[in-house]
Order: structure tokens, then C-alpha cells, then sequence
């Protein structure tokens, strides 16, 4: 059955909605004004040159990134065994905790960056980092437990017990045996959550201090200071970022796996 | 080790960061609320009695009902014509639905700004089409708050909905066909009833994201449209009522929480194969 | 009333992949007609081509009166009974039989009263109200069943609608499906992969290969006459031993084998087609003997069937399989003869 071809040219106007603000920011950044301006006014590349020249941007480059990783990683450390056992104990673990694990989608997200900041920075006087370490993994838990979640779900663990059989102790088993086979889910919770970890606002805002800010707090904060063209090269940036995570995503997986 | 031990041992970790980290947290700010010495509901009677703050809850939910509603038919739409495209266009299509959501909500807020401006591409646009002569001041109104929602939440909607929509079997638009339906008959009869719960999650999903949103409201509509995500950060980091601030949470766990069981008790009446 | 079908000249395409070629098939008012084949050689492709779902890029598909070829799937009126069942999981099984009688526009009490009785008649009154996710697989075929019956359609298509089931209900359900289809004369057409299937309720067969019919008839014809090769491999001639008539003894013809065996075959049991031919046996066709007039052999492997024993040969013409009596189980390694039993054996040309 055909589709109708008003429906195709709405779907069109659609994604031309979708993309061309991306566009016009692309355009933006390019501009050789100290505004922002589109259609751009000639073109330039010094507002991506001042990102690396404002310390700001600089540093917390640095941090998002860390923090994206570690946070990632420390939820990914905790998160996969907790996936596992769930998988392989279904019987006996109660449902309930699969539930728990995905807390931090339930509850909004502005309200736990709050309590966060009231309960542990301040009132369990956490160094700013850590609290947001914190707060970074808890806030991509959910991925990491989800998404390996499925993956381990549609793992045959008879494979397991036969590498037990065969006189493999289980801790070694599940690193030689279970790991590799659910490496699509891994590498998809862990992009999920770096981008997500990456982009966050609701609860860095509450975390971030002096001297410790999140790329996109700082970018918030840049734009009620000098609201110029630094922030569209910076969103730029972001979106090349994107575009690099994307391509490993469809290179392990394939892009379809997102609509699951 | 028994399997037992070993499962909770194994599940242990997650469980505390939870616990200790969101669960205890999250309890305390809900219990500081009833904690005012004028009474342990004082806190919310003077929530609803304050006219500005229920305007704030209003406009969250006006906000929050309008962006779910338009996310709910643009986003339909569009699925159907991705779900029933031929399979190299259906991936690029979803790589340019997937595209924006993985791009921080800070950058798809920000280009709003730029559109809307008073030197912006939407101002410069009609006045070069003679529509106005001066530029029209679009920014900080709930106008541009609810544009720039939209753009945030389209692609969850149309990503959740492709896979609902790919979920119904393709022998059943067949089997309707054969038995005489017409391709709208067969959308009424059989497509629309089947996609309902999934049209359900995603509006559920839209709505909690957009009410409980702060970068957004915060960037396009500033102190003049405060929404509640805006106004709980002001309470918190401004003015420093953090009993105020809580109070504030707590409104919004609990829209969001009864939206979620309303929905899901919705879903599973109206889905009674709970397929 | 019922109508007949005619296919004429049929070809179809998936994208570029020729799927059917110049296909022709007419099928008698009241008849139902078999589409037999294995995966690939077309008869899905037949049935969803005058089902609607696929155009043909030539040919016309006619039924009765009314030119299908070019009507959209809704218009066509036809019966059609899916593999999966098809179930509209969110209705119940009253409203999925009516489903048709809705979308002709019968109002609601007669709707209801036609789809209980219909579900009645397939024994399924006591679930009407039931969802398809709470019946069992051979519920939800008669519901299937149901709803394609109940809009009196002039034809009626399966689209292997066994093959889902278990081994027992199969036999019951196929029983069942050709009592309903003769108890209304509706013209059927049938598709499915199992031979014993197909030739135990249909009027006519039709094996497919490759997008062509390779021979429409009786099942009894198909069984004892087929056609060509590829028929009588199809139907159980696994052994084709090929043979050159070289002289006429008497009343019978004398056949040279490779390797130089001369059979002799008696006119009265055997017509030889053509000097070139093929005599294709089914293993119950070629008798193992310690002696006689057949091909020379010696017996290979021996397997236990229950009803006789069955000997893989090695022959000149290759490997065949022949059985032998309970009564005199042969070692392998024995040189024997293996005498062709006519009623199991059938001449084709080469």
C-alpha cells in the first residue's frame, strides 16, 4: 500500500524542522560577526579558535569528559553485575529491582540533582567532583542496567554452564564467555549513557561550584555573559561529537537498534 | 556461594547507589516539607493558596499538555510515513530523528534563541515578506518555551512510535484488507486500537520530560515564564528556601508519578492482550 | 453461489526477480485446487497475486464475472484463511468474525447473530468472548476459519494454514476445513507444502517448481502418472533408472540398462513412451531377490522400515533404494536382483 503523499510532505516538513535549526547554528558559528547572525556574515573560523582561548571552556571540556567517562564506567561497573544477576537469578531476585534500577528516569531529574546537593555535598560534605561523580552515575544507571539488561536477556546461558562443565571457574566464565557476547549491549549502554552524561543540565546545575563547572553549564553561563558566536562553534562541537558517536554506534550495531 | 547470595552480592553495589544516593536524598527533601513548625501541611497550604505559585504549576502543565499534544500528531504522523518507507530511506530517516536527541538539550534550546530573536531568522523572515515592519518580541513568552519543547521531544515521539507502529504485524493490515476493509477502515479498525498503548508511553514520556524541564524554560523563558523546573533551581540556588525548594519537588514527583501509574493503569485497560 | 477462477498468463516479479512465468490456471466451480510445492516455487506468490497483495506484471486473473487483475485487495470479495491466523489481537473472537460482515456495512444484530452462528459451527461457542491470546493454536485456526467463511465469499484461499499445528490436529482440521468448504461448494484454492495434505482433500493438484506448474490433476494421477521427472520425484519415484528400448520380444520390450543389464518389460504392465525413457520406481517398486529377471546388484546398507526392509543398491544407473521382503533379511554384500513391481514403477520419457 502506498503512503499518501500529503502525509510524505509533512513528514518532510518534519525533519526540515528537525535539522535546519542544527543547520543554522552550523551557519551561525561561522560568521565573522561578534553576533549571532543568520546567514552568516562572511566567513570565519575564529569563534572555534576562542573556544580553546576562553580557560573556561577549556577546562570544563576537560571535566564533561571525565566526568562522562568515569561516571559511565563507575555505572557500568556496578551496573552490569546488577544486569547479570537479574538475567541469570531471575527467580531469585524480586521484580521489584529492576524497577529500583531505573529510579533516576522515574524521579525528575531537577528534583534529584536538588537532593543530591542538599543530602550529599552538603549535608554528607562531599568534594564537588565526587558529587558529581555521583550524580553522573546515577543518572546513566539506568542505561547501563537496561541496555546490557536486554542484551543478556537474549543470551543463551547454557553457553555459560558449559564452560563451567568444562572446568572453567564462573568468575574467569563471565569475562571469557558472557562479556563478549553481550559487547553490542555494553557498547550501546555506554554510548547512551556518555551522551547522556555529556549533555547533562538538570543535575550538574546543582553540582557544579567554583572552579568546577560542566561544559554545558558553562555554556548556559557564557550565554547570559557575551552571547556570541563562541557558543554556537561550541555546539558545533558538540554535534561533531555526536556525529563521531553515531558513526561507532552504526559501525558495532546499526542506527535500527534505537527504535527498540 | 549460594545462587542466592551470589545474586544479591552481585546486585548489592547498584542497590546502594541508589539507596544511599537518590533514595535517601529524594526521602529527605519530600520529608523536609513536613517539617514547618506551623504544621506538616502548612508548606503545601501555602503552595496552592499562592497565586503565583499555582500560575507556575498552570503554565508547567499548559506547557507540558500543549507539547504532548502536538508532539502526539506530528510525531504519528511522521512515524507513519517512517515505518512504511523502503528500508535505505527508513535509515536515514532515523538517523535524522535520532540526531537531535543525542545533541544536548542546551544546543537545540539555544538555536530557538537565535530563531526567535529580535534580529533572529523568524523576525527577518516575515518582515522580508512584508508580514510585519517591526520585529516581533517572541523570546521569554510561553510561545517560545512551547516551540522550542516541541523541538525537544518530536524525535523521542516519532523514535517510540516507529517501533510501535513496525511492532503490528504486517498480516494484519492483510488480513483486514481481505476481508474488505479500505486503507482507512483498516487504520480505524485495526492500526489506531493497536498502537494506542504505545502512543500512551510516549505521551507519558513527553509530558514528565517537558513538566519537569529546566534548561529550556530557563533559556527561552526566563524569570518571565517561570516554569517549575526554573522555579525550583531559583528557590534552591537564588533565594536559598530550600524547604520552599522541596516543596517544589515534591509538587512534581507527584504529578509525574500519578501520570505514570494513571497511564500505565490506561495502557494496560485499553490493551487487554497486554501483548 | 460459487464461481471458478481462471489465472491466465500470469508473470510476476519481485523487483527485478522473475517469480512466476506465463502461469495458467483454471480452476471448476465448486473445486478445490491444491498449490503443492516447497519453499520458493511460487505458490504463496500465486495465492497473494489473486489474493491482491501483489500485481502481476502480466496476465489477468479473472473469477466468475469480475476482471480482479487491477482491483485493490479490499474489492475483491475472497475468503482468505492466513498462516499465522491473522488475528485482530485486540478483538474477540465474536468481533473478529464479524470483522468482514462489518466492513459490508450489516448492522449489528445481524452481524452478531451470523458470527455466533458461524463460531458455533466451528465448535467454538463457548469462547466467543475470548481474546486470540488466551486460545490455543487450534482455536485460533478455526476463529481464522470462522471469519473468512462467514462473508460467504465466491472463493476461499489457504495460505498453509496447517502447518502451525501439531501432527494429530493437522489431520483432524484438514478433515474439518474440506467438510466446510464442500458443505457450501465454495470454490477453494489451496496452499501448502505437505503431500499427503494436499492430495487427501483436494479435487485437483497442482505441483509447482520454480513459478510453473509442473502438473495440474487428480491426486490419483499425480500419485500413479506423473508427468515428468521432477512430478515423480515429488510424489516418492526416488530411483530413475534410464533405459534405451533396443528389441521387441514378443509382448514385451527389451530395455538396455548402463552397463549393459537388459530388462525385459511386459507390454501388458509397462508402455514404453519413447526409445530414450526413464523408469521411475518408488523403493516399494524395485523387489530384492536372490534370483529373477531384473537389474543386477549388490545390496548395500539395510534399514528396518516395520513393514519391509529397504536396501541402498549400488547399480550401474547409481544408487537406488529397494525393499525387500520381512520374511528374508539379506546381508549387505549380497549379489541380488531387483525385479520392478509395474504398480510402483512408471515410464516417463527422457
Amino acid at each position: 500500500m502506498k503512503t499518501n503523499p500529503f502525509l510524505i510532505a509533512f513528514a518532510v516538513l518534519t525533519f526540515a524542522f528537525l535539522i535546519g535549526p542544527l543547520i543554522i547554528i552550523i551557519g551561525t558559528s561561522l560568521s565573522d560577526t561578534t553576533y549571532l547572525t543568520f546567514p552568516p556574515q562572511g566567513i570565519s573560523l575564529r569563534w572555534y579558535e576562542n573556544i580553546f582561548e576562553i580557560s573556561a571552556f577549556r577546562r570544563t571540556m576537560v571535566t564533561s569528559f571525565l566526568l562522562a567517562v568515569g561516571g559511565t564506567a563507575l555505572s557500568m561497573l556496578i551496573g552490569i553485575p546488577a544486569a547479570y544477576a537479574m538475567a541469570r537469578y531471575r527467580y531469585e531476585l524480586p521484580a521489584i529491582l529492576g524497577n529500583i534500577y531505573v529510579l533516576p528516569i522515574l524521579i525528575p531529574e531537577i528534583v534529584l540533582g536538588f537532593s543530591l546537593m542538599k543530602s550529599v555535598a552538603v549535608g554528607m560534605d562531599f568534594p564537588i567532583m565526587a558529587a558529581l561523580l555521583v550524580g553522573h552515575a546515577l543518572l546513566v544507571l539506568p542505561y547501563c542496567v537496561r541496555v546490557v539488561g536486554a542484551s543478556l536477556n537474549a543470551f543463551d546461558f547454557s553457553i555459560e554452564e558449559a564452560a563451567v562443565s568444562l572446568g572453567c571457574p564462573r568468575w574467569k566464565a563471565f569475562f571469557t564467555v558472557v562479556l563478549p557476547n553481550v559487547r553490542a549491549g555494553i557498547i550501546a549502554g555506554f554510548i547512551l549513557a556518555f551522551i547522556t552524561s555529556l549533555n547533562d543540565v538538570s543535575i550538574s546545575i546543582f553540582l557544579t561550584g567554583p572552579g568546577v563547572s560542566t561544559l554545558p553549564i558553562q555554556l548556559l553561563a557564557h550565554m547570559e555573559q557575551f552571547f556570541d558566536p563562541t557558543i554556537a562553534s561550541v555546539s558545533v562541537l558538540l554535534m561533531f561529537v555526536t556525529v563521531g558517536v553515531m558513526a561507532i554506534v552504526e559501525r558495532t550495531l546499526g542506527l535500527t537498534f534505537l527504535t527498540k | 556461594m549460594t545462587p542466592r547470595l551470589r545474586a544479591w552480592a552481585l546486585s548489592a553495589p547498584a542497590l546502594l547507589l541508589v539507596l544511599l544516593f537518590l533514595g535517601l536524598p529524594v526521602l529527605s527533601t519530600l520529608t523536609t516539607t513536613f517539617g514547618d513548625p506551623k504544621g506538616p501541611f502548612s508548606q503545601y497550604a501555602a503552595f496552592f493558596n499562592s497565586r503565583f505559585r499555582m500560575t507556575v504549576l498552570w503554565r508547567t502543565m499548559e506547557v507540558a499538555v500543549i507539547t504532548t499534544t502536538i508532539s502526539l500528531v506530528v510525531g504519528f504522523m511522521t512515524a507513519w510515513v517512517v515505518a512504511r518507507a523502503p528500508s535505505r530511506i527508513k535509515s536515514l530517516l532515523i538517523i535524522a530523528a535520532v540526531f537531535p536527541l543525542l545533541t544536548g538539550v542546551v544546543v537545540r534550546s539555544f538555536a530557538w534563541l537565535i530563531i526567535l530573536g529580535k534580529n533572529g531568522i523568524l523576525n527577518d523572515t516575515l518582515i522580508w515578506l512584508g508580514v510585519i515592519t517591526e520585529p516581533l518580541s517572541m523570546l521569554y513568552t510561553q510561545f517560545s518555551v512551547t516551540i522550542a519543547m516541541v523541538y525537544l521531544f518530536v524525535p523521542l515521539m516519532i523514535l517510540t512510535l516507529v517501533g510501535v507502529l513496525e511492532g503490528i504485524p504486517q498480516d494484519l493490515t492483510e488480513a483486514a484488507a481481505s476481508l474488505g476493509a479500505t486503507p482507512a477502515a483498516t487504520f480505524r479498525q485495526v492500526i489506531l486500537p493497536m498502537a494506542v498503548p504505545g502512543l500512551i508511553v510516549g505521551s507519558v514520556l513527553v509530558f514528565t520530560g517537558s513538566f519537569t524541564s529546566y534548561a529550556t524554560p530557563q533559556l527561552l523563558g526566563g524569570e518571565r515564564q517561570m516554569m517549575m523546573g526554573t522555579f525550583l533551581y531559583q528557590r534552591a540556588m537564588v533565594t536559598f528556601d530550600w524547604v520552599g525548594a522541596s516543596t517544589i519537588a515534591a509538587v512534581m514527583v507527584v504529578v509525574t508519578l500519578t501520570t505514570v501509574l494513571a497511564m500505565s493503569k490506561l495502557a494496560r485497560r485499553l490493551n487487554p492482550v497486554a501483548g | 453461489m460459487t464461481v471458478s477462477l481462471t489465472l491466465s498468463g500470469i508473470t510476476a516479479h519481485y523487483g527485478t526477480t522473475k517469480v512466476l512465468e506465463d502461469l495458467d490456471l483454471h480452476v471448476n466451480e465448486g473445486e478445490l485446487v491444491s498449490l503443492l510445492g516447497s519453499s520458493g516455487c511460487g505458490k504463496t506468490t500465486t495465492l497473494r497475486l489473486v489474493a491482491g497483495f501483489l500485481e502481476p506484471t502480466t496476465g489477468t486473473i479473472q473469477l466468475g464475472e469480475r476482471d480482479l487483475t487491477r482491483l485493490p485487495a479490499h474489492a475483491r470479495n475472497i475468503g482468505l484463511v492466513f498462516q499465522t491466523y491473522a488475528l485482530f489481537p485486540h478483538l474477540t473472537v465474536r468481533d473478529n468474525v464479524a470483522f468482514g460482515l462489518k466492513q459490508r456495512g450489516i448492522g449489528a444484530a445481524e452481524r452478531r447473530k451470523r458470527a455466533e452462528t458461524m463460531i458455533d459451527r466451528v465448535g467454538l461457542t463457548d469462547f466467543a468472548d475470548r481474546h486470540p491470546a488466551n486460545l490455543s493454536g487450534g482455536q485460533r485456526q478455526r476463529v481464522a476459519l470462522a471469519r473468512a467463511l462467514v462473508i460467504e465469499p465466491p472463493l476461499l484461499m489457504f495460505d498453509e494454514p496447517l502447518s502451525n499445528l501439531d501432527a494429530k490436529l493437522r489431520v483432524d482440521m484438514r478433515v474439518e476445513i474440506r467438510r466446510l468448504q464442500q458443505a457450501n461448494g465454495t470454490t477453494a484454492l489451496y496452499v501448502t507444502h505437505d503431500q499427503e495434505e494436499a492430495f487427501s482433500i483436494s479435487d485437483r493438484v497442482a505441483i509447482m517448481n520454480a513459478g510453473k506448474i509442473m502438473q495440474l490433476d487428480t491426486p490419483e494421477v499425480l500419485y500413479s502418472r506423473p508427468a515428468n521427472t521432477f512430478v515423480a520425484d515429488f510424489v516418492g519415484f526416488e530411483n530413475m533408472i534410464p533405459l534405451r528400448a533396443v528389441a521387441e520380444a514378443g509382448d514385451a520390450v527389451r530395455a538396455e540398462m548402463p552397463g549393459g543389464a537388459i530388462l525385459t518389460l511386459p507390454k501388458s504392465q509397462f508402455t514404453v513412451p519413447s526409445k530414450d525413457f526413464i523408469l521411475a520406481t518408488r523403493p516399494e517398486g524395485l523387489l530384492a531377490a536372490q534370483s529373477g529377471e531384473g537389474i543386477p546388484t549388490t545390496l548395500g546398507l539395510r534399514t528396518y522400515l516395520g513393514r519391509a526392509y529397504q536396501y541402498q543398491c549400488d547399480t550401474p544407473a547409481g544408487e537406488v533404494k529397494a525393499n525387500g521382503p520381512l520374511a528374508q533379511p539379506f546381508d549387505s554384500g549380497t549379489q541380488a536382483v531387483l525385479i520392478p513391481q509395474p504398480e510402483q514403477c512408471c515410464l516417463l520419457s527422457a
